[in-house]
């Protein structure tokens, strides 16, 4: 289908689908009704996009490469999902040749800048056979309005990739995003994901596994404040066995904020020999928080191994006393124990720099 | 492991229970829901008037409330009108063994709930389709205050202590089924045990459906005053045929201050009742209840056993064992809501899914932002036998402030070719060596069951098990 044909049928598709509501239950915690979608299209885009490329790959502004839209299609039944496919103006287009290793981080920045504007990023991410790379990728800016991000990633045979995303929009955006990746036969993904900005996010993370062999490991961290609703929704998919899975999405909630964590692991028939694990921990640090979570399994084959747990708790005072009695004040005691409590998640960061940043924010945002 | 062959590997498990008696109906209604019936029912029991009433604006609620979106599939599965609401081979309960009609003895004495049973029981009761055929209680208890009746005795004999409990904790307005049960409800047990007094030896209930296309609405209300004890035990069974029976039942239970109550069910329907059952229970301040669930029958069971912690320090256990074999689909669980401070609540749950069978667990703990110290653990395993069957885990936890402590996990996971070698390299049969496995697993479920109960599941779980491995 050519890229007209994409946004025609992206369009009918996003105004098909429904506002969602409360009653759905994905959403059920988060108020869409002040959402003022009108004349949604004739709004002002307002995105920089800025590419730092290394040796030997190719990385350009999207245009109309190939396979766009065959991970995210543009009947994707997701209203924001729609609305982008059909929307978007700029983007990025990484591709690494078979066998080619890329020798230094790429980065793609995506920074919102208008206000009371419109952003529809999209990014398209193949890895040839063999290939290998680390990949940032980070939104940002002072942009506020409704900001709706799509990424398509495909790793082919054998290749590996490290990819670490986050979003660090400013206090008005509105963010609804998308990121799906095809993990092909013997592939692994190696993905960090941040989530500290926007008003009112909802974080859409997936992994297919479409061959054997394949590997992903997806450690997510969510640090919210003042009244910011994230809505986290994972997928793992295991259509053919052989293959692992492993997710792992640390939250740390303060001062009205609230999280709402959905993740399936779906084993199809016949994916014997799937190793899944899915885990949730959250963090609340005062009681005006908000924190559901619901972790699924739906399993229809029989010779694997599933696993998922979900924790919500706060600091434990045990570990806050031996903290003191050793000397620290109580600000420091319970520093120490929240950055303990998302290390797993930046320890997975293999780019020195980005994982300072990452605990940059954090300092910011919850430690005092 | 090889996979055992294709298709049926074998005809599921064998179903002893599956016989059908003929025994003669004295009293029934044509076919179909409507206001008719529910006047007849009302008639023949010679209820009171808020009774009708409340009938009446049940069914009007059942009629207009829809099946919630995430019950899967029940929408177009049947049709209320195939069902009939209202049927009963007796006149009345008897308090004597020796007054139930002979036919209805022959069929319980053939399900082994024989008279020699009731040594072992504080009380027995057994229900035939829509009405009780039996209720007694041992001297002893009866002279403590102790009350074990069929629920329409309670309401006749009790009216002020029923009225006071009666659909307060499940009223119609809760769900599509409350509201049918509501509307049709006949027979169940109705408990009540005094302040202080500690009923240890089991009060026990068995449902049998026996008419063809039938819908059992058995209503139970227990409540358990300041400091008492009771454990309460139903089983149930009925006739294979190739059309559907329905089974609504509706449980209410008050725990009151300090008091416990354990409540065990062995359900063991044949594949094709559709066993849709709605249990609640509010546990007042330091109050225990332990819902001890094993649903091992039916075509499909939805059905999720809850406890509302109303009162500081409260605690509420629910044990849950499924056993999805052919042709069934059990969707079950377990609710833990946090209503005051302090309190604790565990699920565990264990699921096997074999020839073709899906088990769910569907799971909600809710923590309110006055509960503070709360805390609550849930573990959910699962074994999957073949690759024809499924398994899922539909888990919600919502949780309000920062004074809780949560925890969730769950596993799927099949008979391991490791523990099979193991065990077979020191001896044992293949066959012996799956047995075992799962033995072990549902263990901690099977421990806490009485005696004749373990053994009951364990002969139902070891016919499953049959034909499992290739």
């Amino acid at each position: 289908m050519n890229l007209d044909a994409q946004r025609a049928l992206a369009w009918q598709t996003y105004q098909r689908l429904p506002l969602p509501s409360r009653r759905d239950v994905e959403w059920q915690r988060f108020d869409l009704r002040a959402l003022n979608l009108n004349e949604i299209e004739k709004r002002p885009q307002s995105v920089r996009v800025s590419l730092n490329s290394a040796p030997g790959v190719t990385l350009v502004p999207l245009v109309d490469q190939q396979p766009i839209g065959r991970a995210i299609p543009p009947d994707e039944p997701n209203k924001f999902a729609a609305l982008a496919s059909a929307l978007w103006r700029h983007g990025a287009f990484l591709r690494v040749p078979a066998g080619h290793k890329a020798d230094r981080p790429i980065e793609i920045t995506c920074e919102f800048t208008g206000a009371n504007a419109v952003a529809f990023p999209r990014t398209l991410i193949v890895l040839e056979p063999g290939a290998e790379a680390t990949l940032v990728q980070q939104f940002t800016g002072p942009g506020d309005g409704v900001h709706a991000s799509l990424t398509e990633v495909f790793l082919e045979e054998g290749a590996r990739l490290h990819y670490v995303s986050f979003q660090n929009l400013a206090p008005g955006a509105l963010d609804f995003t998308l990121k799906r990746a095809h993990v092909a036969r013997n592939a692994e993904i190696d993905w960090v994901v941040g989530m500290f900005g926007g008003s009112l996010t909802r974080y859409d993370v997936q992994c297919i596994m479409d061959g054997e062999g394949g590997n992903s490991f997806i450690y997510g961290a969510g640090v919210v404040d003042d009244r910011q609703q994230l809505a986290q929704f994972t997928r793992q998919h295991h259509r053919v066995g052989h293959t692992t899975s492993d997710l792992l999405f640390k939250n740390v909630l303060r001062d009205r904020a609230a999280t709402n964590y959905a993740g399936i692991i779906k084993v199809e028939k016949n994916a014997n020999g799937t190793n899944a694990y899915q885990s949730n921990r959250n963090l609340v640090l005062d009681k005006t928080v908000q924190c559901d979570t619901r972790p699924i399994l739906e399993i229809e084959s029989h010779q694997l191994r599933c696993t998922h747990g979900a924790t919500v708790g706060r600091l434990d005072e045990n570990q806050l006393y031996y903290l003191r009695t050793r000397g620290l004040d109580d600000t420091t005691a319970r520093n120490v124990l929240i950055e303990a409590f998302l290390d797993p998640v930046l320890a997975r960061i293999q780019v020195e720099s980005v994982r300072q940043e990452f605990a940059e924010i954090i300092h910011r945002k919850v430690l005092k | 492991m090889s996979a055992p062959p294709p298709t049926e590997p074998f005809a599921g498990r064998a179903y002893k229970e599956g016989f059908h008696d003929d025994i003669k109906t004295l009293k029934s209604v044509p076919k179909g829901l409507s206001h008719a019936v529910v006047d007849y029912m009302c008639d023949v029991k010679g209820e009171p008037n808020w009774m009708r009433e409340f009938r009446h604006r049940s069914l009007d609620l059942f009629l207009k409330q829809g099946i919630p979106e995430w019950v899967p599939g029940l929408r177009d599965e049947f049709h209320y009108d195939e069902f009939t609401y209202y049927v009963s081979p007796v006149e009345k309960s008897s308090r004597r063994w020796e007054d139930v009609p002979e036919e209805i003895r022959r069929t319980y004495d053939k399900l082994g709930i024989a008279k020699e049973e009731q040594k072992l029981l504080g009380g027995l009761g057994a229900q035939i389709d829509s009405e009780m055929a039996y209720h007694n209680i041992q001297e002893s208890l009866a002279k403590k205050g102790v009350i074990f009746l069929s629920c329409d005795d309670g309401m006749k004999q009790y009216p002020d202590i029923f009225r006071q409990h009666f659909a307060k904790n499940i009223p119609p307005e809760d769900n599509k089924f409350a509201a049918l049960n509501a509307a049709f409800w006949s027979g169940g047990s109705f408990v009540y045990i005094p302040k202080g007094v500690k009923c240890d030896i089991p009060l026990s209930v068995y449902f049998r459906i026996n008419a063809e296309q039938f819908g059992q609405f058995e209503r139970t209300l227990i409540i358990c005053e300041d400091d008492s004890f009771c454990h309460y035990v139903e089983g149930c069974s009925a006739p294979i045929y190739t059309t559907n029976s329905l089974h609504a039942a509706v449980v209410e239970i008050y725990v009151k201050e300090r008091a416990r109550c354990r409540y065990t069910t062995i359900q063991n329907w044949s594949t094709d009742v559709y066993n849709l059952v709605t249990k609640r229970s509010m546990i007042s301040a330091k109050g225990v209840m332990e819902w001890v669930d094993g649903n091992l029958g039916s075509k499909r069971t939805v059905k999720y056993p809850s406890c509302y912690m109303i009162g500081e320090g409260a605690h509420g256990e629910v044990l849950s064992l499924a056993s999805a074999d052919k042709g069934m689909w059990q969707d079950a669980g377990a609710k833990l809501v946090f209503l005051a401070p302090n309190c604790s609540g565990r699920i565990n749950s264990k699921s096997i899914s074999g020839h073709g069978g899906r088990s769910s667990y569907r799971g909600l703990v809710q923590v309110a932002r006055n509960a503070t110290g709360c805390r609550a653990q849930v573990n959910c395993d699962a074994l999957i036998l073949d690759p024809h069957s499924r398994s899922d885990t539909y888990p919600t936890m919502e949780i309000n402030g920062d004074l809780a402590t949560i925890e969730h996990e769950a596993t799927v996971s099949n008979v391991s070719d490791e523990q099979l070698f193991y065990l077979t390299s020191r001896g044992l049969k293949k066959e012996d060596a799956v047995s075992m496995i799962v033995n072990g697993f549902i263990e901690p479920v099977v421990k806490e069951l009485p005696m004749e109960f373990a053994v009951e599941i364990n002969r139902l779980i070891g016919l499953q098990m049959e034909g499992s491995v290739g």
